[in-house]
């Protein structure tokens, strides 16, 4: 990293934005330099003054010259991930481990009238069993725990769970929310019938339109299906509880359970959390649950370690999930096709806790329109919602997109000319170009299907956005640095790495302010005995912490620098680190040898995450776009995704290689919930049917597109690093472009995710008419 | 207990396949461990003590007669990278070799699998030395959360080990037992293919 910013009268000048788009075209190809340019792409720089906290480091800006950064750096913890090695709090194991499960509610709901529990603890090898519900207690959900059992194997604890007792009073359930009281009424063929409230400007608005448009779109209940299930491992030592739990929010976690156990009377002397691996999230993970708690309980009653991971049907009933919704538009173009009318509302499902249930959509290209948009959840006897990549984003865009594409085709638009006139966010107006480039955006528009083929061919597209910059937390977050005598760095945060690469992150930074290969830094995360950091929550992580990476880094090289500079005899303001190299012109130790002037004691350094900087960054958000192709045999009804090209705003791109792994498994994550994802309810008993993963259908291999990615690498300015996270950004386009692709193929639209080839059907049918 | 006769593998191409690292699965073999005495004569309620040939050592456990291997593997002999994750052999994150075959090992019985050669990720690794494959899954970023990977590995193994150079189909397929929700597909295939070229040495 080298950058000389100049001096400005109040703060430092840098420089923001990204080189042109077109400079990322392949040599050779006719839009590459040189060639004849995609029109509009251009350079987009500004220069800004910002005010860094004093103390913090100097702004990183689209100036810097990196060493590490954007390079392709191996996950620092892939060989403990690929040799089976890593250990997951599923993994964890003690002498004396005992194993637990939960006693669910068979019943959607009714009240908990009594729990007989004797015999079960009467059973050989079962050490603990414990009350989840107070008698009297409402049972909400089928799943909803009722008690808990801990003993010396699963099979043993199996045989104690059939024989507990439970008395519940049922009462009558409902477990769709389309059905629900306050539900609006449906047409047979599934359109909103409610009238529309009156709204004078939106009525007017309507009128004027050239051309209007009105439908209704649905999306099922996706469940998370994180690969390691809920849970964890309790262990006591006399009054303190270490707990490993598989989590995506560390201290979140951690202050849950130590303010439970307060409540339940039992005096925790220190609550310790770790989750050094983590098999997935989602979102999921950011509560310890219900499971979290009892496993702490039944290690305090056993007084043993105990292990208590969720079985997969619970994993999909009890954990969350990504939220049903209908969706019901209606919009206008005037004769230019720009869009003067849009009027927008949403039902979503939420499950018995009311609420979680929203859904967003795009406003960037209703900026001159009259807008509404309202939204209601509406409650059913279920397990509610939790957030999942992107909460509301990825159902609003299906149905906004599907609806836009749908507008476009009545007014005899091109879906991208449609874009471009009504977007009005710069970035993606240079991304919608790039990628009709890099995806053949015409050529797959202009092919015909041959009338009466079995099978048919399209393309789509979807914008995306995701506004996240990070934040400094409160208290800040921290990062221990420490450098030893050996050479060796640490870089330490109790935030999580749920495999995002938040240890490679925080290994590749530290590196490149210290001037040294990464592989020197050794980067521990989740445990909270090191400094807090954030939740995996958001895309918040990387953009919170990436920022006090760097400030814990500098600190401790500046101690580094003074050991030198007395050692060297040069004024302590010359020294650079750089290359491996510590020094001032001709006097330069290696790394290791500038190393040995620490004593036995490390450098120990915390620095932590500043505010934003005041004032207007780049841009307040990340920007993308997908674009998807499609072949669906009309005989079986089946929809292939045949192909993808994704570009995403990233911020700065800081380990490339493992960006482009999120990025491309946001996409394939939205294959999957475009053509296969759907929590199937049984109406009479309130169980879901699907729960599990033989008729819960993911992406697998052969469902698999070609696909490709750009990161779109943008120096924001918002802070000293000026990274995005990319939990949520890429994956709020990809089922969107997928259902235009099917519009696009079939002439005709299906409304409902996920496009099963039933609903292929009954488009097709209706096409016909 | 019988053999089934015909698993589409022979002793030798097994033992020449899991040598490709240069990480010999080195010790007995089921033809020598098939004298050793492995089973109790009876089976009745409660554990007994079997012997399984584990990444060709001979590893006693205490399992009940319904005791599946994963969980003799995971919690009998502390082996943990093979992961229970459907439980109903639909996700292959338990995926074991058998006689050079993969099985789903949430749905064997640990029993079942007394006289037989069981090969699990952790004999694609010996402290610094590691396969190849394993290399290319690194270098190939294959894997995010990384809760799916060794039974990704696994299945990619058996892959090379019966294709050699496998078409993009083959992997496919190879793979269509394996679900993974992080969204690694495509790099896991690249990592075959580095290998299948010698890439990862």
């Amino acid at each position: 990293m080298s950058h000389e910013h100049k001096p400005a009268l109040d703060g430092v000048e840098i420089k923001m934005g990204y080189r042109s788009l077109g400079d990322h075209l392949a040599p050779g190809d006719a839009n590459a330099p040189g060639g004849q340019a995609v029109p509009g792409l251009a350079d987009r720089f500004e220069t800004r003054t910002v005010q860094p906290t004093a103390g913090d480091a100097p702004p990183w800006d689209a100036n810097t010259k990196f060493t590490t950064v954007g390079t392709d750096v191996d996950r620092v913890d892939g060989l403990a991930k690929a040799t089976g090695r890593a250990k997951y709090s599923y993994d964890m194991t003690f002498p004396g481990l005992l194993h637990a499960m939960v006693l669910r509610s068979k019943v959607a709901k009714g009240k908990l009238t009594g729990l007989e529990l004797e015999e079960a603890k009467s059973m050989p090898g079962i050490a603990a069993v414990i009350a989840l519900k107070d008698l009297g207690a409402k049972v909400r959900f089928v799943g909803d725990g009722l008690a808990a059992v801990a003993g010396q194997n699963l099979n043993l604890v199996r045989d104690a769970i059939e024989k507990i007792r439970a008395q519940l009073e049922v009462e009558e359930h409902n477990v769709d929310y389309v059905v629900a009281d306050n539900a609006p009424a449906l047409s047979a063929t599934g359109e909103v019938e409610d009238d529309w409230p009156e709204n004078a400007e939106i009525t007017t608005a309507l009128a004027e339109a050239a051309v209007t448009h009105n439908a209704t779109y649905r999306v099922e209940v996706q469940t998370h299906s994180s690969l390691e299930t809920h849970g964890g491992v309790a262990k006591w030592t006399g009054n303190d509880l270490d707990i490993w739990l598989s989590t995506q929010a560390t201290f979140g976690c951690r202050g849950e359970l130590a303010r439970a156990l307060q409540g339940k009377g039992i005096d925790a002397g220190s609550v310790t959390l770790h989750a050094e691996f983590v098999g997935g999230g989602f979102g999921s993970k950011l509560t310890a649950g219900v499971e979290g708690l009892a496993v702490c309980l039944l290690a305090h009653a056993a007084k043993a370690p105990v292990k208590l991971m969720l079985d997969r049907f619970e994993e999909h009933t009890t954990t969350g999930n990504r939220p049903g919704a209908l969706m019901q538009a209606r919009a206008g173009v005037d004769a230019k096709g720009k869009i003067i009318a849009w009027d927008w509302r949403s039902f979503g499902h939420c499950g018995f806790s009311g609420n979680g249930g929203s859904v967003a959509v795009p406003n960037y290209y209703t900026a001159d329109a009259k807008v509404r948009r309202d939204h209601k959840d509406l409650a059913a006897d279920t397990d509610p919602p939790r957030p999942m990549r992107a909460p509301g984003h990825p159902q609003g865009w299906f149905g906004a997109e599907l609806f836009l594409d749908e507008l476009a085709a009545k007014a005899g638009i091109d879906p991208l000319e449609f874009r471009l006139q009504n977007d009005r966010e710069m970035i993606r107006q240079d991304q919608w170009r790039f990628a009709a480039h890099k995806f053949g955006w015409a050529a797959g528009r202009a092919r015909q299907n041959e009338p009466g083929a079995r099978f048919v061919m399209g393309v789509g597209l979807s914008s995306a956005r995701w506004g996240q910059l990070g934040n400094p937390g409160r208290p800040p977050h921290g990062i221990t640095c420490r450098i030893h005598q050996d050479g060796t760095v640490e870089s330490r945060s109790g935030a999580q790495d749920i495999g995002v690469g938040t240890k490679t992150v925080m290994a590749m930074l530290t590196a490149e302010e210290l001037g040294i290969e990464p592989r020197l830094v050794k980067a521990t995360t989740g445990h909270t005995s090191d400094p807090s950091g954030p939740a995996s929550g958001g895309s918040t992580l990387t953009p919170s912490i990436a920022p006090a990476v760097r400030h814990a880094a500098l600190l401790a090289k500046q101690q580094l620098v003074e050991l030198v500079a007395k050692h060297l005899g040069v004024p302590t303001a010359d020294v650079v680190c750089k290359g491996g190299k510590i020094g001032a012109g001709q006097g330069q130790l290696a790394w290791e040898q500038a190393c040995k002037l620490i004593g036995p004691n490390p450098i120990d350094v915390r620095g932590q995450r500043f505010a934003n900087y005041d004032g207007k960054p780049f841009h307040g958000s990340q920007c993308g776009v997908q674009m998807a192709e499609v072949k669906i045999d009309t005989w079986t009804g089946l929809v292939q995704v045949t192909r993808m090209f994704g570009i995403q705003d990233c911020g700065l791109v800081i380990a490339k290689k493992l960006a482009e792994s999120q990025v491309l498994g946001a996409m394939i994550q939205g294959v999957s919930y475009a053509l296969h994802e759907q929590r199937i309810m049984d109406k009479r008993s309130g169980r879901m049917l699907n729960g599990d993963f033989l008729r819960y259908k993911i992406t697998g291999s052969q469902d698999l597109p070609q696909l490709e990615c750009h990161l779109h690498s943008i120096a924001n300015g918002h802070d000293s690093v000026g990274a995005a996270g990319l939990g949520e950004p890429p994956s709020v386009a990809s089922a969107a472009a997928i259902a235009n692709a099917v519009f696009h193929a079939l002439g005709a639209p299906v409304r409902h995710l996920p496009m099963t080839p039933d609903k292929v059907h009954r488009a097709l049918a209706a096409r016909k008419g | 207990m019988t053999v089934p006769p015909d698993r589409g593998v022979s002793r030798r191409s097994f033992l020449k396949g899991s040598a490709v690292a240069g990480i010999a699965t080195t010790g007995i073999t089921a033809a020598a461990h098939a004298t050793a005495p492995s089973k109790p004569a009876s089976f009745g309620p409660g554990e007994h003590e079997i012997v399984l040939l584990v990444n060709g050592k001979e590893r006693k456990v205490k399992v009940e007669t319904r005791t599946t291997l994963l969980d003799a593997v995971r919690d009998g002999l502390d082996l943990t990278g093979a992961k229970k994750i459907c439980d109903r052999g639909a996700c292959g994150g338990c995926t074991m070799l058998l006689d050079g075959e993969t099985i789903t090992s949430c749905l064997t019985l640990a029993m079942d699998a007394v006289g037989h050669e069981l090969q699990t990720v952790e004999s694609l690794s010996d402290g610094d030395k590691v396969h190849p494959l394993v290399q290319n899954f690194v270098h190939c970023d294959a894997m995010q959360c990384g809760f799916c990977t060794p039974g990704m590995v696994m299945s990619s193994l058996a892959c090379l080990q019966k294709r050699g150079k496998p078409t993009d189909a083959q992997m496919r397929h190879d793979l269509s037992g394996n679900l993974c929700r992080c969204g690694t597909y495509g790099r896991v295939m690249e990592a075959i293919q580095r290998t299948a070229v010698g890439g990862g040495k």
